[in-house]
């Protein structure tokens, strides 16, 4: 399998604090790479050290199946990225923000109204960005990343701070791209919700490590809702449950309905009341992404 | 490498601090007019005083305080908002782009070296001086003054790219830089300094038996040596900065 981006047991230490621990990362070509985690985390620590801002303290970063520490120009001039908060000159307007990276890029400066209008610049591509709201400049990061029709786009937090026309926008620029040109996209969040809408896979890290990777479904079947039945003599009422062929877990006296559509919540209702049972209570329960990573964050272990 | 030097040419064209470098005719000019040297009691070329007195000045305090602060300026807008990180994620290496930093000053201040010479030029003509202009000794002046100067920019864009604020590098300039006035009046000192270089590179009076106002030792070891020293440590120093 062709990996786009992998690092083995990447660690990075800043004095005795580890702020990456043991990473073992893995993008696939095309996809859409969600690396979440909250705040403080190691995300950025991270893709810091992917775009050799930073020295990994240990552990190996291969991107396009190179090591990074070996081939760093080859590798970043097929690379585009956003870090952290907008980076820009002051200074520049918004052309000439993406000129003076153009001259270093080495793209036709056709690419730079491309971009521009990309990302809907293109009005005040001619006013001093030191103006621009939050917003704008972040765009103007993103138009930046683009600039040389990157195979790697490497965004991190690019909807901080935007508003909520400004995140939609963005989320549906960064959906297009890999079906567009065969971008490989690696975004980081702390909003899952953010993720969930854009990513095909998730990365979930807490505390420098990663807890959590794997497809976006996997990630979505740990939250889907179950079916809670509070009734008598549970343990005898699960295993007439199970003895009727219907699918159900029991644990501390509660029986979760594992399959809930309405027929097979009657019928296992139905069973039940049919076998003499008294049933308390039926609930349901909701988990929604945002609370399994919770879980996943605060206790640090993989589900 | 020519593509970083561009970019960094591009950016800089377009800050305002470009016109600091307008500020050393202005400089000269106005130090040309406020000497006090008469040389009515001597039977000299009129130009060496004016050249003696102007470039006194000159290359103690305000060559290597400009220096400094062009230094800050190429760094402030990449200290601003971001532009290391935006920068060095580009397929550039460490090395180059210290490297075009480097060229881009010192191409600056040998600007403000010739636009000082203009100025002293235009003093004299103002003043009516007849006595042939003395190129050689201009010309040597000129470049000794810049050369002196290298490594004092060489540790200046160092301490720029250390320090995030405009004031702690030019503090460090200026603490560097006062004690020239003391030093230079010290035969001992004066040769190991290498903040007193531009001025002994530029004075003049000078020993004349050398290519330079100043031996061939004197300009290898302490010139080249204090080069070496904070270009190699400028640029080790940035090869490991995590931006």
């Amino acid at each position: 399998m062709e990996y786009v981006v992998q690092t083995t047991n990447l660690s990075k230490r800043f004095g005795k604090e580890s702020a990456v621990i043991g990473l073992d990362m893995k993008i696939r070509k095309g996809e859409i790479y969600g690396f979440l985690g909250p705040n403080g985390a190691g995300k950025t620590t991270t893709i810091r050290m992917l775009l050799g801002l930073m020295k990994a303290s240990s552990g190996t970063i291969q991107i396009f199946e190179k090591d990074l520490n070996k081939e760093k120009i080859n590798i970043l001039k097929r690379v585009g990225s956003l870090v952290e908060n907008p980076s820009y000159y002051p200074h520049l307007t918004a052309y000439e923000n993406l000129e003076a990276l153009r001259k270093i890029l080495g793209v036709p400066k056709t690419r730079i109204h491309e971009v521009l209008e990309i990302v809907r610049l293109t009005e005040v591509a001619n006013k001093k960005v030191k103006g621009f709201s939050l917003g704008m400049k972040q765009r103007l990061g993103i138009a930046a990343s683009l600039l040389n029709s990157p195979e790697l786009l490497i965004l991190d937090e690019p909807t901080n701070g935007l508003d909520p026309s400004g995140i939609i926008e963005i989320r549906n620029l960064i959906k297009q791209l890999p079906a567009e040109t065969g971008m490989t996209i690696l975004i980081s969040s702390h909003l899952l919700t953010e993720i969930d809408q854009m990513a095909t896979t998730v990365g979930i890290v807490t505390k420098g490590k990663m807890i959590y990777q794997d497809s976006i479904e996997s990630l979505r079947m740990y939250a889907q809702q179950k079916v809670l039945l509070k009734v008598s003599d549970s343990e005898q009422a699960w295993r007439s449950l199970l003895g009727n062929g219907i699918k159900a877990d029991w644990e501390d006296g509660i029986i979760l309905l594992s399959e809930h559509s309405d027929g097979k919540v009657a019928k296992a209702i139905h069973t039940l009341v049919h076998e003499g049972y008294s049933i308390y209570r039926v609930e349901e329960e909701k988990r929604s992404l945002e609370d399994i990573f919770l879980q996943m964050t605060t206790r640090e272990k993989v589900i | 490498m020519v593509s970083i030097l561009q970019s960094e040419w591009f950016k800089f064209r377009h800050s305002k601090i470009m016109f600091i470098i307008l500020t050393v005719p202005i400089i000269g000019i106005f130090l040309g007019f406020t000497s006090r040297f008469s040389n009515e009691d001597f039977e000299i070329n009129e130009w060496y005083l004016s050249l003696l007195s102007m470039n006194l000045t000159y290359a103690l305090l305000f060559l290597p305080l400009i220096t400094g602060v062009l230094a800050s300026a190429i760094c402030r807008y990449e200290h601003q908002a971001g532009g290391w990180k935006q920068l060095l994620a580009l397929p550039v290496t460490r090395g180059r782009v210290f490297i075009a930093k480097y060229v881009l000053l010192i191409v600056l201040v040998l600007v403000m070296q010739v636009l000082f010479f203009v100025a002293v030029y235009i003093v004299g003509m103002i003043k009516g001086f007849t006595d042939p202009f003395p190129m050689v000794i201009v010309w040597k002046s000129l470049v000794g003054g810049w050369v002196a100067t290298l490594p004092l920019i060489a540790l200046q864009l160092w301490m720029s790219i250390l320090f995030k604020s405009f004031a702690a590098p030019f503090a460090i300039n200026v603490i560097l830089t006062l004690p020239t006035i003391l030093v230079v009046n010290s035969e001992r000192f004066s040769s190991f300094y290498p903040w007193a270089q531009p001025f002994l590179m530029m004075y003049i009076g000078g020993e004349t038996g050398d290519t330079f106002y100043v031996p061939w030792v004197q300009l290898l070891t302490v010139v080249g040596g204090s080069f070496i020293l904070f270009f190699v440590g400028g640029y080790l120093y940035f090869q490991r900065k995590a931006v």
